[in-house]
């Protein structure tokens, strides 16, 4: 509905490119090096193609994937981010943290439709006025090949895509007899802390008011505990609730399922609860329901409770626990690894078209955001306003930027718990884009796993991380 | 004032609804779109999924009041301002199978956009609206409109109405605007017989012993407001989110804000939808913000579905569909919470009285 950007022509698919069309092109770059290089081009009067307008930043790792994303939504048909060689950055390390968020974003753009032959990355520095030209050049010739930016908005035909379904099984069902076990030990375990007193407050479930949900609730005495119940209903992560607890508790037990805890772990080590703080209650999980079928997330997993938990919950009884947490890993396979593989195998435009049908649906009423235990800053970047980063009309434009920037600010960080796309009412797959991040994540960097003292890829570098597509 | 009711086969209600959609208005209904069933308009009457029961997973509300629309747009060239006004809606809509939950939603919608002074946008979009109803069999798990004063067959906000019939439906017209989306369109209709009629009752009374939520007192609308302060509330509305899903979702939920989007030579005074469940919704611009918990925000959202009302209403703002606790990420239930309130500050009151 916007009618900011002037710039965008409207197109679908592989239509018609406009008579006499030049491509728009935007580049960012940094002052220290390209910027510098740009001026030596045009010093030493090399000529390159037009179509590039400049935005000068300090360092290329103070360029926020936004701004990128932002250049699209005005109607950018490409866009060049050009900053120092790797050790040459002016303040040591901007450009190597740099490089890792430009290779996940750029395979997040990817992901989403985004032709790769509009988006490029270069080192240029300051005395590379001929590799600047050369670069623009190259920059040009590949935005005109691929024609103009697609619309921000849903084709109204279109069939929509075949996808693959979601194979596997998940833990196995537990007998009734073994979830009454299960219900009576979870209490078991709750009560014990409670009279211990090694915790004041237990996050468990209750009995919803729909049949079969399960919801939040905070047990402080050992009595309530009989309200606490265990089932394929117990759908919450209650990690998000773990810091709204731990306001009028001094220490807090959380019921969990193992694909909860990478949100505990994630927590702890961004600092937001303190590990001593925080008991965990790990449950053998008959995996959960998403409507009347198992969650998608549940198909790959056994079930079985982890063992850095404090207690750890099985048919059998209720024991101690709390494994160092480098003796475990997360689950590494998922069973929607298929479907993101086929939508790889897709031409750009119909990966467009499968999300911008999705982003059109979105209401922008932040459920994902809510409901996801690492979405804690109080201020979102949705709420800033000086400037308006995420435009605020709910539309394919706003709305396409508000979930790429969340998935983006959770890359490295997501654990996988699918709560997002769970709470999402317009059922957008937010997980397929979380899982995608995720998977390229750890076939770049390596996964922080569950060990809270293990920095996540994205605040991390290496010199040597790999840059094939840098030019 | 009696009007005809029509007994129309499936095929003669789906070359009704195709004849709607060749006659050139935006005819909007249910189709499927992903594995949701969704309000959208519609091409042809083929993809329109009319069942007897079952809702769309929100509500039609964003045909009339839209998720967001520009209230004037401005360019700037040279040293001029150019300030353009919005497009006034014209063509025709017809809103074909929303429930009567929803129906009744719209006509709290009115209440707001049509009272005092006119939101001109909604009023030309009302104004182009005509309303078909379809009446439900059976109720959803979450459906409370029973509960609220609300009925599955109720004709408030309906131009016509639909009424599933164990072979097809019979379509009863309320008003002139029904009366003229009939049209032509009946000469080959039949009249529906009074047992047709007599299903209208019958629907009801099925659909309000499927609904076995608590009924909402009409006197509870004083109590919660008398029991503002009652310590319940923090204790009721721990779990929130904080997320608008409940606002969004919902058929009378009328909130919006207003921002400018705007580069260096164009831009638009934009209004979208808000909620109250959001902290920002009610900060000040000092910093100050009277509703700073969440508890407060969901307590202003009960309050404002079934405490405050405007001069001359007498009904609750909430029409019982539902969607609101069907979807709520935490698992919030507004029909329990209001009970637990109510029945909390009235214990409060009592004790005090002793």
């Amino acid at each position: 509905m916007s009618n900011v950007a002037t710039n965008a022509v409207p197109r679908t698919g592989a239509a018609a490119v406009p008579d006499g069309w030049q491509p728009h092109i935007v580049a960012l770059v940094c002052n220290w090096c390209s910027y510098a290089g740009a001026d030596m081009a045009g010093t030493t009067r090399l000529q390159y193609p037009a179509n590039v307008r400049m935005v000068r930043f300090p360092c290329t790792g103070r360029m926020s994937p936004l701004m990128i994303l932002r250049a699209f939504e005005q109607g950018a048909d490409g866009v060049l981010v050009s900053g120092c060689h790797p050790g040459d950055c002016h303040y040591v390390q901007g450009n190597l943290v740099a490089r890792r968020r430009f290779t996940i974003f750029r395979s997040l753009l990817d992901f989403l439709g985004v032709d790769l032959r509009r988006l490029h990355f270069a080192w240029v520095s300051a005395a590379e006025g001929h590799k600047w030209a050369k670069v623009v050049s190259q920059v040009t010739a590949s935005v005109s090949e691929v024609g103009p930016l697609p619309r921000f908005s849903s084709a109204d035909a279109w069939d929509g895509l075949d996808m693959p379904a979601v194979e596997g099984t998940g833990p196995g069902e537990l007998s009734v007899a073994d979830l009454e076990a299960l219900q009576t030990n979870v209490r078991r375990a709750a009560a014990e802390l409670l009279t211990t007193d090694r915790v004041q407050k237990v996050v468990g479930y209750r009995a919803g008011s729909m049949s079969g949900r399960m919801v939040p609730v905070m047990v402080t005495t050992a009595a309530d505990t009989s309200q606490l119940e265990w089932g394929d209903g117990c759908v919450n992560n209650l990690a998000a609730f773990a810091t709204t607890a731990l306001e009028t508790a001094a220490n807090v037990a959380l019921v969990v399922k193992t694909c909860d805890l990478g949100a505990v772990t994630g927590l702890i080590r961004e600092g937001q609860i303190d590990r001593d703080r925080v008991r965990l209650i790990g449950v053998q999980c008959p995996g959960v329901l998403h409507g009347d079928e198992l969650a998608d997330k549940c198909r790959s997993c056994s079930g079985a409770p982890h063992p850095i938990c404090d207690l750890v919950v099985t048919v059998d009884g209720v024991r101690e626990s709390c494994a160092e947490p480098d003796e475990g890993s997360a689950a590494t396979e998922d069973a929607r690894d298929a479907q993101i593989a086929h939508l790889e195998t897709l031409p750009p435009d119909e990966r467009w078209q499968f999300w911008q049908r999705q982003f059109g649906r979105c209401l922008r009423c932040y459920a994902c955001r809510a409901a996801c235990p690492l979405c804690y800053c109080s201020s979102c970047i949705s709420e800033k306003h000086r400037p308006q980063w995420i435009p605020t009309a709910i539309d394919n434009r706003g709305n396409g930027a508000w979930n790429v920037i969340r998935a983006i600010h959770l890359a490295g960080r997501c654990s996988g718990c699918d709560e997002c796309a769970r709470a999402c009412p317009a059922n957008i797959r937010l997980d397929l884009i979380n899982r995608k991040l995720a998977l390229e994540v750890e076939r770049q960097y390596g996964s922080a796993g569950l060990d809270p003292n293990q920095k996540t890829a994205l605040i991390d570098f290496r010199m040597e991380d790999a840059e094939e597509f840098i030019l | 004032m009696n009007r005809t009711a029509w007994k129309l086969t499936e095929t003669q209600m789906r070359e009704w609804l195709q004849g709607l959609v060749d006659a050139g208005s935006s005819v909007v209904a249910p189709v499927e779109e992903d594995g949701l069933t969704l309000f959208s308009p519609i091409a042809a009457a083929q993809p329109a999924h009319l069942e007897a029961s079952g809702k769309t997973q929100w509500s039609p509300k964003e045909f009339l009041f839209p998720r967001s629309e520009a209230l004037y747009r401005y360019s700037l060239k040279g040293d001029t301002v150019e300030i353009r006004d919005p497009e006034v809606a014209e063509t025709q809509q017809v809103l074909f199978g929303i429930r009567c939950c929803d129906a009744a939603g719209l006509m709290r919608l009115d209440e707001i956009f049509l009272s005092g002074t006119k939101d001109p946008l909604y009023a030309a979009r009302r104004a182009a609206t005509t309303v078909v109803t379809a009446a439900c069999a059976a109720a959803d798990a979450e459906c409370f409109c029973t509960a609220v004063g609300g009925s599955p067959v109720a004709t408030e906000g309906s131009d016509a109405q639909l009424v599933p019939l164990a072979d097809g439906w019979m379509l009863r017209v309320l008003t002139d605007k029904g009366e003229a989306l009939v049209g032509e369109a009946s000469g080959s209709w039949t009249e529906a017989a009074p047992d047709d009629i007599a299903r209208i009752d019958g629907l009801e009374k099925i659909v309000t012993e499927q609904i076995t939520r608590n009924p909402i007192q009409r006197e509870w609308s004083r109590v919660l407001e008398e029991g503002f302060e009652n310590a319940s509330w923090d204790q009721l509305a721990q779990h929130c989110l904080g997320c608008s899903i409940c606002a969004y979702v919902c058929p009378s939920c009328s909130c919006f804000d207003m921002n400018h989007e705007a580069d260096a030579w164009c831009g638009e005074q934009c209004r979208s939808w808000d909620a109250c469940t959001f902290g920002l919704f009610t900060h000040h611009a000092s910093g100050h913000n009277p509703r700073s918990t969440r508890q407060q925000r969901y307590r202003q959202r009960v309050l404002h579905k079934f405490s405050f009302a405007g001069e001359g209403e007498d009904h609750f703002r909430c029409v019982g569909c539902g969607r609101c606790i069907a979807l709520c990420p935490a698992g919030l239930d507004i029909g329990e919470i209001v009970t637990a309130a109510a029945t909390a500050i009235q214990e409060e009151g009592a004790d005090a009285a002793r």
